[in-house]
């Protein structure tokens, strides 16, 4: 039922722009119906720098139905589960159209990071601390992008277990790898020092 | 009863001799003359055609536009033409049709003329197509056959056959539904006549005034209402329903009270109240244990003894105050008053429903009656006498089954109307004493009329010499005349002195008639000359289904699984169905 053919095009066409749009999609298997899509952090966002891994899967009805698609990557967003990583967006629901595309979609996505709309939260945590305290969801989302969406944050957890190990509190070593940046060094020196 | 010219001598005397005479003659139109014909009506499956091309009509007309936008207008604004002149008249027609998604194309740019190249590209495939193979919607948007063939299939079977919208990003145009029905028709026939039957049966779906018949088996019929939506009718199946709420005929209960009411007697919540209140099971075999006596020492009858206050077995020496062996410290007051008021409320509810239900019962008891009374008639009309006319009989019967009807359910209403359960705080305790005894006064007035007058129409007056039966016939005459009244103050006295005296009051009673519940009439279907002269080809009986006009309408069928149905009244009814008024056959 899936347009495979289609998605072959919408492939091949993704990776001719993939400098300008920075945005990529692949197939998980030869199976086209689930992908894989990256897309950069918006710059000037706190998501700057991070890069999102997209879970991809298409309906038997693609183009004609919306794909289905949510973040891998953990984010701090109004609109995006920091739990489950759905997305509240429009156009993957009832304003998609089948003209959209998968990279149309994603930009959409990126869209979003750049402008979140508190008003119709999926993450109602979130969306609270947006508009309460702005500068604390500037730092927790620059915090999560350091941590999960970087490569060289991929290991954040084993960060933290091995200053615990030192027999520094759990919480008090995230607190502190928050505050630096995701340091590791950084990070022990503060702990050290204080 | 024999002296039934009591506290009704009022009633009798000033009421003129003229309309006495007038209720003897069936075909008078006595106190009922203001009531024009009955302008609810019922659409069947051969009518809705008409009834739904009628409104379409008058909007191309007006607009001078194709019927097919003239119904994606009626769509929008959900059949409510009144509303979508306001809308022209205050917008204009650039809005109207905007905000409806409909795109009047200039009559040089119709056609399939897609461009001047003999290929293009479609967007959604992503494929480079000969045009004849593409179709441009009236939004100028163009795809290949195929996409919109898919797109329009995705859309039918999401159910969203009325507003299938353009496919291009962000274009609010929907689709031509001649365009959908020929493109759907060439792969799934069967998936067209659905899209058809979504269109016709929008005019029920879609309408504020236009509903399904809530009868269970269906019959198949919708009722129109023509500016009142609380009203009762009567289906011309012969179910009587409240349009507003789909469930049996209720005034002058709200529907609000009656779903309340229904609920309440079904759940019998007050009955398991009771055994909650006043019984507790026995910490031994765990039966639950009646109080009997004042005493909080109680004992089972397996032998085992328990304190009524926490339920804890006891030793079983005890004086007022103390039970042996067991002090508990429960602070008895606190208790005893809940029971008290579980106690009141419960009490309060029997009183309300006992009489409910004594008035329905001698409904039903009547409605057989009925029978036995007309022998009488007949009988009587046999016999060698001066008296000839015995409509009063059929006439009093009526007005029996009419009075009642409205007594039965006042008594639900008098529940809440004076009940703290949905009127808490918007009277004062002084307020609600005042008007529950100027209600009860009229009630109980009603209520001994009526029951005078069943008294009298069981009398064997085929038995009786002219003398007695003149006698009854005044009396049954001027009966029917006092319980007639009697209902209309009623309806009046809650409108104006009860409900309407509320603050925001959303409690809506469908007004008494006399005549009892209207019952609908067909919808008359003109197969007028204009309808076959149109230019239009777009009626879904013209358009790419030709030779098919008589086609039946499988309408509330369960086979297509995707027939909406919100309309329809969730419960069945199971003969639940009374027939409270005097049947048609009378
Ligand atoms: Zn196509
Ligand atoms: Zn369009
Ligand atoms: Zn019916
Ligand atoms: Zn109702
Ligand atoms: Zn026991
Ligand atoms: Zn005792
Ligand atoms: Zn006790």
């Amino acid at each position: 039922m899936i347009d495979f053919a289609r998605v072959q095009k919408e492939l091949q066409e993704c990776s001719k722009e993939i400098d300008t749009s920075g945005i990529r999609v692949s197939p998980k298997s030869d199976n086209l119906a689930r992908l894989t899509g990256i897309i950069p952090g918006p710059l000037g966002t706190p998501y700057e720098g991070g890069s999102f891994e997209i879970d991809i899967t298409l309906p038997d009805g693609y183009p004609f139905e919306p794909p289905k698609m949510k973040f891998v990557t953990k984010v701090w967003h109004p609109n995006i589960s920091s739990q489950s990583g759905a997305i509240c967006l429009d156009i993957l629901k009832d304003q998609w159209s089948p003209a959209l595309t998968l990279k149309t979609a994603l930009l959409s996505v990126q869209a979003l990071l750049s402008a979140p709309e508190p008003d119709d939260p999926q993450d109602a945590v979130v969306a609270q601390q947006y508009l309460r305290e702005y500068q604390t969801f500037v730092g927790t989302a620059r915090y999560w992008t350091e941590s999960f969406a970087k490569a060289s944050s991929l290991g954040v957890e084993e960060k933290v277990q091995r200053l615990v190990e030192m027999g520094f509190a759990d919480s008090l070593v995230r607190s502190t790898l928050e505050a630096v940046g995701g340091d590791e060094n950084l990070a022990l020196e503060k702990l050290l020092s204080s | 009863m024999e002296d039934c010219a009591s506290s009704d001598e009022d009633y009798y005397y000033s009421s003129d001799r003229e309309s006495l005479d007038g209720l003897e003659n069936e075909d008078s139109d006595f106190q009922w003359a203001s009531s024009r014909g009955p302008s609810t009506k019922v659409i069947t499956k051969e009518s809705l055609l008409a009834a739904q091309r009628e409104d379409l009509r008058r909007v191309m007309e007006m607009l001078s536009i194709r019927e097919h936008h003239a119904r994606t207008l009626l769509i929008h604004y959900r059949w409510d033409v009144e509303k979508l002149l306001a809308v022209l008249v205050e917008k204009g027609k650039t809005d109207l049709f905007a905000e409806a998604g409909v795109s009047v194309v200039e009559s040089e740019d119709t056609g399939m003329a897609v461009s001047s190249s003999s290929t293009a590209m479609c967007e959604i495939c992503i494929e480079e197509l000969p045009t004849d193979k593409m179709t441009k919607m009236d939004c100028g948007h163009v795809f290949c056959n195929d996409c919109w063939t898919e797109h329009f299939i995705v859309k039918i079977n999401e159910g969203q056959s009325r507003r299938i919208r353009c496919m291009a990003h962000k274009c609010n145009a929907i689709c031509d539904e001649a365009v959908v029905r020929n493109l759907v028709g060439i792969k799934h026939p069967d998936l067209a006549e659905k899209f058809d039957r979504f269109l016709l049966e929008s005019y029920i779906e879609d309408n504020r005034m236009v509903k399904w018949c809530p009868s269970t088996p269906h019959c198949g019929n919708a009722i129109r209402v023509e500016d009142d939506e609380f009203c009762e009718v009567e289906c011309s199946c012969g179910a009587q329903f409240c349009f507003s709420c789909l469930s049996e005929a209720h005034s002058p209960c709200s529907c609000i009270m009656w779903e309340h009411w229904t609920k309440k007697c079904r759940d019998e919540s007050e009955t398991v109240n009771w055994i909650t209140v006043h019984t507790k099971p026995c910490p031994k075999c765990h039966k639950p244990v009646e109080k009997n006596g004042g005493c909080n020492l109680v004992s089972c009858i397996c032998g085992q003894a328990f304190c009524w206050l926490c339920g804890g077995a006891t030793g079983r020496d005890h004086t007022w105050s103390r039970i042996a062996g067991h002090s508990c410290g429960r602070y008895k007051e606190d208790r005893e008053k809940k029971t008290e008021r579980a106690k009141r409320d419960l009490y309060r509810y029997m009183h309300y429903h006992n009489r409910y239900k004594a008035h329905t019962d001698s409904f039903k008891l009547e409605s057989k009656l009925k029978e036995t009374i007309l022998e009488k008639v007949s009988i009587s009309e046999e016999r060698e006498s001066r008296l000839r006319d015995f409509s009063w009989v059929t006439n009093g019967l009526y007005r029996l089954f009419r009075s009642r009807r409205v007594l039965s359910y006042s008594y639900p209403f008098a529940f809440y109307m004076f009940g703290d359960e949905i009127f808490k705080d918007e009277m004062t305790n002084e307020e609600r004493d005042i008007k529950q005894h100027l209600f009860e006064d009229q009630q109980q007035q009603l209520e001994a009329n009526v029951e005078k007058l069943s008294k009298f129409l069981e009398e064997p007056f085929d038995q009786y010499a002219d003398d007695k039966v003149m006698e009854i016939r005044m009396q049954v005459i001027n009966l029917s005349v006092i319980t007639d009244t009697l209902c209309k103050k009623m309806y009046e006295c809650i409108e104006n002195d009860l409900l309407g005296s509320l603050q925001g009051n959303t409690h809506n009673i469908a007004p008494y008639k006399s005549k009892g519940i209207e019952k609908a009439s067909e919808l008359a279907v003109c197969r007028n000359s204009k309808a076959s002269t149109t230019t239009d080809k777009c009626l879904p009986s013209d358009c790419g289904t030709s030779g098919k006009r008589d086609r039946p309408f499988s309408f509330g069928s369960s086979d297509d699984g995707g027939c909406p149905s919100q309309k329809r009244a969730k419960e069945s009814y199971g003969g639940g169905f009374f027939d409270l008024n005097l049947p048609a056959e009378l």
